[in-house]
């Protein structure tokens, strides 16, 4: 049929050695960057431009994390799980909350301005009533990073959940959906990438918060650690715990990532190249 | 048809419940297949602003017939269309499906094409045709026979496994038929579903939808904006007036079927097509 053949003269995507050349040129660029990090961090402190102490070279940093590895592995352990916790209540709570706000009107009117409001409180600043109330375990930490990763993902998500086509819920209305099957089947699919997106920024807060409260007061974890070598003036155990923090937050980046590029990649070029051509 | 409607309608009358009477083996049991507008008003009201969009909307349609609903833009179509599909409850009036009342989405009475063929964008063309299943718990054999039923019957049964954004505009409409076809409901109702096509793609569709109609022996209530196409497909023609929307006539279009292209330049066509016009205009 004349117009299933126009569909497949339509030139998919750019051009692609021209994209490709860009992107290479882009990654080569970004390893650069990383290498040249690596290297100053080994080659400065070695030729003494900064005190040992400001920044310990990266092989001792190292060093020190493969000596002391199962005193690390069990601090690490003890903030995976409390991140783990965090994330289920955070961006478990808040993604449903968010959807339902998003995709209420009434509710949305009401409510959306004053978790807006509560944004802009410091929730740090309240960490030793959370301390008071929950004590100095992992409880206190769950609670904190719980609800400083909450709001922006209840925020980011009902921002996306509005958004959505209402045509699709219309669609699904007149198939007979019932309010839950809707929120289920259709906002929720459809809010997938604002879903990640909220996901990736609560989870970041999240780490954030489990850590910040670890450095503050208490008896485990990475951030414990973090600032019982700092009293001690252990600058390649801090630094092996930065080391960790950091891979901690960029592994849990990239994961989400990952799921969104999967999410995206499903209806994506690759399938799109796998149609059969229409010969009806 | 007046028989049956004053049966259905008496029935209501004394009883409230119009199926208490009409069983299977009863004459009006064939109002089964019919679709009934009484006395019926719309009027919005948003932010205390009222706008009335139909007034005095009292019609019905008989079993396997094809009509078209046209009329000046904003004249109430699409509000219509959502009160027969029972998204919208009229401020006034009845609507009837099959000598029942209709006063919410029934997919197994009345099935919905809307204009952007609104597929759910992350579910295959099978998927989205199954999705009315789905929602009613039907198992998954029996919605994957159906669903395929209904997508052979629009001949992209080689599609089924594509995503929507894989296919054409026109391919994408044909989804959507399959999936208001697939709980096999009496009547279909489309809200201008082939003005998002080009011209071609579009008396394409037309052709194919007639066949559709033919073979699945549905009760078609279609809204277009284009008079040629309400007139080479229908076997009526509801014509409406500007807002407030109100029926200003009903007309037969007696062209033989099957139809065909050439059929346009006929001068019975361009008769009906000019006193459709007039209508409107005045
Ligand atoms: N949800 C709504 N709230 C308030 N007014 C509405 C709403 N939907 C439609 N209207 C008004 O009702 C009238 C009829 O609208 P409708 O969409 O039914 O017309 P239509 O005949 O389908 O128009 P078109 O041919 O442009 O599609 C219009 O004046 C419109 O502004
Ligand atoms: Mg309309």
């Amino acid at each position: 049929m004349a117009y299933d053949q126009s569909v497949t003269q339509v030139p998919r995507g750019r051009d692609a050695s021209a994209g490709m050349s860009l992107e290479t040129k882009a990654r080569i660029c970004r390893y650069a960057i990383i290498a040249a990090v690596i290297a100053a961090w080994e080659i400065v402190p070695r030729l003494g431009l900064v005190p040992r102490l400001f920044l310990p070279s990266l092989s001792s940093t190292l060093a020190v994390l493969a000596a002391q590895s199962g005193d690390f592995a069990i601090q690490m352990l003890v903030t995976l799980q409390e991140v783990a916790m965090a994330l289920v209540f955070a961006c478990g709570f808040g993604i449903l909350f968010g959807l339902w706000v998003g995709s209420t009107l009434t509710v949305r009117k009401a409510l959306l301005p004053v978790v807006s409001a509560l944004f802009a409180v410091p929730l740090v600043v309240l960490y030793p009533l959370f301390t008071a109330w929950f004590g100095i375990g992992s409880a206190s930490k769950v609670v904190f990073a719980s609800v400083y990763g909450l709001l922006p993902t209840v925020l980011g998500t009902a921002a996306g959940a509005q958004t959505i086509d209402r045509q699709l819920t219309q669609a699904a209305r007149s198939m007979g959906a019932t309010r839950l099957q809707q929120i289920l089947w259709v906002t929720l699919p459809a809010s997938v990438p604002t879903v990640l997106a909220s996901f990736r920024l609560g989870g970041a807060l999240v780490i954030v918060g489990v850590v910040v409260a670890e450095m503050m007061m208490s008896s485990a974890g990475i951030g414990f650690l973090l600032s019982k070598y700092r009293t001690q003036l252990n600058s390649p155990g801090v630094f092996a715990a930065i080391i960790l923090i950091l891979a901690l937050a960029i592994g849990f980046d990239l994961a989400v990532q990952a799921i969104e590029r999967r999410w995206t990649a499903g209806g994506g070029r690759n399938k799109a190249a796998r149609r059969p051509a229409d010969m009806s | 048809m007046p028989r049956m409607t004053e049966a259905a309608a008496s029935i209501r009358k004394r009883h409230g419940s119009p199926m208490s009477l009409v069983g299977p083996d009863h004459p009006a049991a064939d109002a089964g297949k019919t679709l009934e507008v009484r006395d019926l008003d719309h009027t919005y009201s948003v932010n205390g602003k009222t706008t009335q969009a139909l007034k005095d909307i009292a019609f019905d349609v008989s079993a396997g017939r094809f009509l078209s609903i046209v009329g000046p833009s904003g004249c109430g179509k699409s509000s219509l269309l959502m009160m027969l599909a029972g998204l919208l409850t009229p401020s006034e009036g009845v609507i009837a499906v099959g000598g029942r009342p209709l006063t919410k989405p029934d997919p197994t009475r009345v099935g919905v094409v809307f204009q952007d063929a609104s597929l759910f964008p992350w579910l295959t063309a099978r998927r989205n045709v199954e999705f009315p299943l789905f929602l009613r718990g039907v198992d998954k054999a029996l919605r994957r026979e159906k669903a395929e039923e209904a997508l052979a019957l629009v001949g992209l049964e080689r599609f089924a496994d594509s995503l929507p954004h894989e296919l054409s505009g026109g391919m994408k409409q044909r989804v959507s038929i399959a999936r208001g076809l697939v709980q096999d409901p009496p009547i279909l109702l489309m809200d201008e579903p082939f003005a998002a096509l080009d011209e071609q793609t579009r008396i394409t569709m037309g052709d194919e939808l007639l066949r559709i109609w033919e073979k699945a022996r549905k009760t078609i209530v279609f809204v277009t904006h284009g008079l040629s196409e309400a007139i080479y497909l229908s076997d009526e023609v509801l014509v409406l007036s500007g807002r407030p929307g109100r029926i200003l006539d009903r007309v037969v279009i007696d062209l033989p079927r099957p139809r065909s292209l050439d059929m346009m330049a006929q001068p019975r066509f361009a008769e009906l097509r000019e006193a459709i016009w007039h209508m409107i205009k005045a």
